[in-house]
């Protein structure tokens, strides 16, 4: 329905809620609160697409980055890799310092849809390894047992496909719908596994194996990474929430609304929220509580560029945590070849994963862990695939390269390792002292350098998958060396949940610890960072959260 | 063009084959009748082709010219990388510019053989010119065939991409043999 039908209301008057953001928080909050009976403004700085509006155009898509913003960055965010240095604008190829997409339904639109619940370790490792100097390692304020209601929540409400693995933590109902099936890659993955004595299992999946919720089952067209699904089988906040959201009637999506400030009252608390709307104009849109769920960057940014008298270092940062601890996950890739066509680019991305690295060991020498699955990653189109798909060192041009290009795009795929990333003081978002978007906001500003334990963690799962697809008779494989990296779409950490107002930003709910009307739900809300699928876990924690918020909000204490 | 994308990419579900095959007629229907450039000179077209067709070669299967990529540059360049066309031009005179000392009675790239134009590649292979050029076949050869270049869906035809937008299991081999073995064991 996009917007024609939607209520709308007025700005001089206080709305229950404005959310900012409508990505996989901001949509599940929308959704839960507006059916709740709230009055509900969701901000969102892209646009509203619709499921027509979605294409195979890879060269519209990728090159042009239709669906990430727009070509080239032009949001001026900068990156340095250490707090020494000025952070400039990356001119250089690979994926942006804070790499997001506007739009309703943020990065679940176009993300891969790999949905690995946390794990119960995942909550409590600090207490069970011990701390980890240099760091801000630390457990999380709920256990893996208080979120699991909504981790099921989100399995049945959103869609998951998928069937429980042998290292899962418990599940309090199976999955909805059966595991897609398995590709070519998922094959290999199991055989090479198998003969290592590791165990892959079915990768759980957001993209529907069959109808589910009145939404049809996937197409198998190949289409997802990178790509919006354009029949609704990806299980999206855009497809499963927002149509909810709209029809309770409660809820008013502003789309290419960019908003710039967050402000308080004479009380102190959360009074409106300033906003440009999509015809340049200056707004203000009165609210009784204010939800940021703009992105583990854009979130920590906007709290920042909020400081006024009564909070010179920004909203909600008494801790000084703001912005702090990114957490990119770490990663590491590893391609291959096969004598048989596996056809790989057929299909969702992911049909098998290996967990049996989750855990850290303390007899590998460093702390960290995490899976990896069989994929054609950004090989599954043929633009991305020609111009990254290609061994290194081989040369780019003649008659051997059109050979090599013509041979491997049916008989190729990609292990992609996810895993740990410290808490980091030195891994942070702030605000660049000079540059300013095209709304006339200061830019964010990225500092980022990964920690050596994580570092060390993906080249050991690199070197696993290097043992795992000889095993499974890969004629020839290649890799790109782990590096430290400049960018990211994982952006985890910056307003951390926690009971010490200290060391975190919000408490066990999601409240700010310094403003009582001010909740932060996203990416930013986790502790540590997961091993490299973090939005099943960013979904459960909006579904909990609303839960709390609006019982706070029936009981008059927002 | 995003919205020629939009169109193609809507209809994919149920009318997918014959909505992209349109397109494609379009396109290709366009090219053949008038081969007025759009944003390329002539003269740099027909380097330009001549470069790419070099990138890849027409071998036993057709290549870069036969699909057309220099109709591909000569539409985003007037339109999605318009913003570049100036450095784009400042590099490929750069890149011409070498010619004439290297090979005696030549000024084009087009005007030398496929052995002198490799030797020529071959030591400008590192260059941005070549960088760009390279990415711009790459896309040219590969993007749906509405943009001017994959003339027939030439560059999807020779990986074996079938470009359909939908599938079924088995998708390859290796899936297909999983689920005998499954079969077998029961």
């Amino acid at each position: 329905m996009t917007t024609e039908n939607q209520v709308e209301y007025a700005l001089d008057k206080p709305v229950d809620f404005v959310i900012v953001g409508s990505g996989s928080a901001g949509g599940i909050l929308a959704k839960e609160l507006s059916t709740g009976g709230f009055s509900v403004v969701v901000l969102e700085q892209g646009p509203f697409r619709e499921a027509k509006d979605f294409s195979h155009d890879e060269f519209d898509v990728f090159m042009m980055s239709e669906l990430s913003g727009g070509a080239a960055h032009p949001d001026n965010q900068t990156f340095r890799d250490d707090e020494s240095k000025v952070a400039e604008i990356q001119r250089t190829q690979g994926p942006a310092p804070a790499m997001y997409a506007p739009g309703v339904g943020g990065a679940s639109v176009h993300f891969s849809a790999n949905f690995w619940r946390l794990r119960e370790i995942d909550f409590n490792e600090r207490s069970v390894l011990g701390a980890i100097s240099g760091t801000n390692f630390a457990d999380w304020p709920i256990t893996y047992d208080e979120l699991e209601p909504y981790y099921t929540k989100v399995d049945w409400e959103i869609g998951v496909s998928g069937a429980p693995g042998p290292f899962d933590s418990p599940r309090s109902k199976p999955f909805p719908v059966p595991p897609l099936p398995i590709k070519s890659s998922g094959a290999l993955l199991e055989k090479g596994a198998k003969a290592l004595g590791l165990h892959a299992q079915a990768a759980p999946m957001a993209i529907l194996s069959k109808p589910h919720n009145g939404r049809p089952a996937c197409i198998n067209c190949g289409y997802c990474m990178g790509f919006g699904c354009e029949v609704g089988a990806k299980s999206s906040t855009l497809a499963a929430m927002i149509p909810q959201a709209q029809a309770s009637g409660n809820c008013e999506i502003r789309a290419n609304c960019a908003v710039y400030e967050l402000a308080t009252g004479t009380n102190g608390k959360m009074s409106e929220v300033l906003y440009i709307d999509p015809q340049g104009n200056q707004r203000a849109q009165q609210a009784r509580a204010v939800i940021v769920a703009a992105n583990g960057a854009e979130t920590p940014r906007l709290l920042l560029n909020s400081a006024n008298a009564a909070h010179p270092d920004g909203l909600a940062n008494s801790s000084g945590f703001v912005g702090r601890n990114l957490m990119y996950n770490s990663h590491a890739n590893l391609s291959c070849t096969f004598e048989h066509p596996l056809n790989d680019y057929k299909g969702v991305q992911c049909t098998r994963i290996v967990h049996d690295y989750y855990e850290s060991d303390p007899a590998r020498g460093f702390y960290g862990g995490g899976g990896f699955d069989a994929r054609p990653f950004l090989h599954a189109t043929p633009i991305m695939y020609a111009l990254l798909g290609q061994p290194p060192g081989t040369k780019q041009w003649g008659t051997e390269f059109k050979d090599q290009l013509a041979h491997n795009f049916n008989h190729q795929m990609t292990i992609s390792c996810g895993a740990t990333s410290l808490p980091l003081d030195r891994n942070n978002i702030t605000i660049d002292p000079t540059l300013k978007d095209p709304w006339g906001r200061p830019s964010l500003r990225v500092t980022y350098r990964d920690h050596d334990d994580d570092l060390a963690t993906a080249r050991f799962l690199q070197s696993v998958a290097e043992e795992v697809v000889d095993a499974a008779g890969a004629i020839q494989q290649w890799s790109h060396e782990v590096e430290p990296q400049r960018g990211g779409p994982h952006l985890l950490g910056t307003c951390r949940l926690g009971n010490d107002p200290q060391t975190s930003v919000v408490d066990r709910y999601h409240r700010s610890h310094d403003i009582s009307n001010l909740f932060i739900c996203d990416g930013s809300s986790m502790v540590t960072s997961g091993r490299g699928q973090p939005t099943m876990t960013i979904m459960a924690l909006a579904f909990r959260a609303a839960e709390h918020i609006a019982a706070a909000a029936r009981a008059n204490e927002i | 063009m995003g919205n020629s994308g939009a169109l193609a990419g809507s209809s994919l579900l149920r009318i997918s084959v014959p909505a992209a095959l349109a397109l494609a007629e379009t396109a290709c229907t366009a090219r053949d009748e008038a081969h007025a450039y759009q944003t390329l000179t002539s003269a740099e077209a027909r380097e330009l082709d001549a470069i790419s067709a070099r990138i890849l070669p027409t071998t036993d299967t057709p290549g870069a010219r036969e699909a057309g990529v220099v109709y591909f540059f000569d539409t985003v360049l007037g339109d999605q990388f318009a913003g570049q066309l100036g450095g784009f031009r400042a590099l490929m005179g750069q890149f011409l510019g070498g010619i004439e000392g290297r090979f005696a009675g030549a000024k084009m790239f087009s005007d030398l053989n496929e052995t002198d134009q490799d030797a020529y590649l071959t030591d400008h292979d590192k260059t941005p010119f070549f960088g760009m050029l390279h990415a711009f076949t790459m896309m040219g050869f590969f993007a749906m065939s509405s943009y001017g270049g994959n003339k027939d869906n030439i560059g999807w035809k020779l990986i074996g991409f079938d470009g359909r937008g939908a599938a079924q299991p088995p998708f390859g081999y290796y899936d297909a043999q999983y689920m005998q073995g499954e079969r077998d064991d029961d």
